[in-house]
């Protein structure tokens, strides 16, 4: 097998080429999954590109396995993921969900489509928000990421890859169908000027080895199975040895680091862009393909010297709530306008994060057509 | 009686020389010869471009999701056991993302008729391998090959306790027609796996491959011996015998259970007469 072999330079690629790329620099060498439009070329790409760089690639039989094999994966000691929209999602969450509690670094990609169920495989939705957060049962952290570009779905793909390792956590990378199909220039680092996170592997000798103490930052290190330490990993809650325990103190205690440790994540974990927010008084909330057309809707509002900006989400979840608290609190803002092709997912969020300190307002669009800048102009009283 | 116009629908788009639009022929010709008409049956189909036959089928229809076919088909039947119901779906559908409840219901004896129009390629995303692809096969996705056995379906739905297994291929339509007839006159869980062409996107497994191979099984053979279809079953890919494989009675899903005899459970009345509930509460106090 020749050495890694990366593209580099200028390329018009799609966003899920991107994501492929991204997830290649990143150091993704395991992807298991099953076709589902408009996801498919994510998969398509790394089936060919994967054996290039020494890793491995399958299809699966169903949603299900490939979560699992994923989970498996990485376990062994391989970054892993997977990728797949709306109905494949629904099939992984189970999965996900013990990703979380035995701490399993590992990426999930959902191209987002027309939902509920079958809904509009090939047009865009952004419906999968509160889906991403709570798509599994019980009360978990969860990391969701979501570009708006080509060239950031690459970035992101590589940032939800860091962060998963980071976190000892799944992290969900949401996209959308105009994300995905979406062709655009960008350019691609060469490797090596990217820099990659990888897990923390324990220091203690194996015998002493503890898989779920949390330490200083509440990430526990990760030994890779059959890699000279022995341990067992569970769905089941567990104590710091990985065993199973119905100890109602340490149930509670290890449920609470969970979420500690992604709580105290805040600031690495949240990124977000501000589009001519200095002075706004109003403020578009976007996100994903929305954004979009947010930026042009705003661009040609300026033109009008109107001031009007974007406050665009890059990080879905945990939510930004204090970046977008602190703008409401500016005495220049008036108003908050979310956008989204959902009933307000976002919407809700926002409200909750401002708490009445400035006017929250929605446009949402349910048709599986994006939002357009006149819309959006037409909803700032300015046709 | 019945006309074929009667089950006509929207049209199908499926790509010229495609094997669906010969079986959905089959299928109304042989909804026609048995009698029915279209609110008698129910099709339930799952996702890819054979199910999409259902759109092209007029009739009661519940398009629902990839794989999940036979577990929708088994609440019907539980609440009224009196409908016809049949499954549409690909060879991707039954047997890769529904695959466990292919077994299952065959298990169960589910009274269904299940056609599998198998053309060894996931044909609606564009041209993946299917759990019927040869270990040979490549694909954009599969780009050293499959790697895996194919899965023999006659084979699974005989070990896994289908009632009628039967094979065929949609270049022979009239044994084809007279199959599905079999199919929806059997009181079980009746599979016929349909060798049908993909003309994008299988390019080994085409109408002449098909027809090549595809050989009428013999008079002789004992539709009853298990044994003796199971051999048919494990044909070489030089001869794929085609016809009914094996064909046999047990009770259907629900004939062991009390809830199940007389009226259906939709058609009963919930009867809370004094006498009825009384001897419940006394149970509780
Ligand atoms: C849960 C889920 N996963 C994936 C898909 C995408 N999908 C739809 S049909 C299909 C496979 C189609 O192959 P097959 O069942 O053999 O039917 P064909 O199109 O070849 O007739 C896939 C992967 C989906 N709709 N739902």
């Amino acid at each position: 097998m020749a050495g890694p072999k990366f593209k580099t330079g200028l390329r018009l690629m799609s966003g899920n080429e991107a994501v492929a790329e991204g997830a290649l620099y990143a150091g993704c060498r395991f992807f298991a999954g099953y076709p589902i439009t408009p996801s498919t070329e994510i998969a398509e790409v790394l089936a060919m590109r994967l054996p290039q760089v020494g890793g491995f690639f399958l299809q699966m039989e169903d949603e299900i396995a490939s979560m699992a094999a994923v989970l498996g994966a990485s376990l062994a000691g391989a970054k892993a993921m997977t990728a797949t929209s709306g109905p494949g999602f629904s099939l992984k969450q189970e999965n996900i969900g013990y990703g979380c509690i035995a701490e399993i670094p590992c990426v999930i990609v959902d191209v987002q489509r027309g939902g509920p169920s079958t809904g509009m495989p090939t047009k865009p939705m952004q419906s999968d928000i509160m889906q991403a957060r709570w798509g599994t049962h019980g009360d978990h952290p969860i990391i969701a990421l979501y570009p708006d570009s080509v060239e950031e779905a690459f970035w992101e793909t590589i940032r939800a890859f860091n962060l998963a390792e980071r976190f000892r956590t799944p992290v969900i990378l949401l996209s959308d169908e105009v994300v995905g199909h979406m062709r655009e220039r960008m350019f691609l680092p060469k490797p090596g000027t990217v820099s990659i996170y990888n897990r923390r592997k324990p220091r203690r000798e194996p015998d002493k080895y503890m898989p779920y103490e949390g330490g200083a930052q509440d990430v526990p290190t990760m030994a890779a199975f059959g890699t000279g330490y022995r341990f067992h990993v569970t769905g089941l809650f567990h104590d710091r040895t990985g065993f199973p325990t119905n100890d109602p103190a340490i149930i509670e205690s290890e449920l609470r680091r969970l979420h500690r440790k992604v709580d105290r994540g805040y600031n690495e974990i949240m990124k977000w862009e501000e589009f001519f927010l200095d002075d706004a008084e109003e403020v578009i909330v976007a996100y994903g393909c929305t954004a979009r057309s947010a930026r042009a809707a705003v661009k040609r509002l300026r033109l009008r010297d109107r001031k009007v900006g974007m406050f665009r989400l890059k990080t879905i979840w945990p939510f930004p709530d204090r970046a977008i608290r602190q703008i409401a609190r500016r005495a220049h803002t008036k108003l908050l306008l979310v956008a989204e092709m959902n009933t307000g997912q976002v919407l809700g969020e926002v409200e909750r994060a401002v708490a009445g300190k400035c006017a929250v307002e929605g446009l949402q669009r349910l048709d599986t057509e994006m939002i357009t800048p006149r819309q959006l102009m037409r909803a700032l009283r300015e046709g | 009686m019945s006309c074929l116009d009667d089950f006509a629908q929207y049209p199908p788009e499926w790509c010229p020389g495609c094997g669906n639009f010969d079986l959905l022929d089959c299928l109304k010709q042989a909804l026609c010869d048995l009698g029915l008409q279209p609110h008698e049956i129910i099709n339930v189909i799952g996702i890819g471009q054979a199910s999409k036959l259902g759109f092209s089928l007029k009739c009661n229809m519940f398009d629902g999701l990839h794989g999940r076919a036979l577990p929708v088909v088994l609440g019907i039947k539980m609440a009224n056991p009196a409908v016809k119901v049949i499954a549409t779906s690909g060879d991707g559908c039954f047997y890769a993302e529904g695959g466990n409840h292919f077994i299952h219901n065959l298990r169960r004896n589910l009274d269904v008729a299940i056609l599998a129009s198998d053309n060894r390629v996931y044909g609606l995303t564009k041209g993946q391998a299917s759990p019927t692809s040869a270990s040979d096969f490549k694909t954009k996705v599969h780009i050293e090959g499959v790697g895996a056995l194919p899965l023999n379906p006659a084979a699974l739905a005989l070990v896994s306790g289908a009632t009628f297994v039967a094979r065929t291929f949609t270049g022979a339509k009239a044994e084809a027609t007279e199959l599905i007839k079999k199919a929806l006159l059997h009181r079980g869980a009746a599979v016929i796996d349909i060798m049908s062409p993909c003309v994008s996107f299988n390019k080994v497994n085409t109408f002449a491959w098909f027809r090549q191979r595809a050989k009428p099984i013999g008079p002789d053979h004992d539709v009853t011996d298990l044994h003796a279809a199971l051999k048919l079953a494990f044909h070489d890919d030089e001869h794929i015998p085609t016809g009914v494989l094996y064909q046999t009675r047990r009770p259907v899903f629900g004939d062991h259970l009390t809830v199940m005899q007389g009226e259906s459970i939709v058609q009963r009345t919930l009867r809370f007469t004094p006498d009825r509930v009384r001897p419940l509460f006394k149970d509780f106090y």
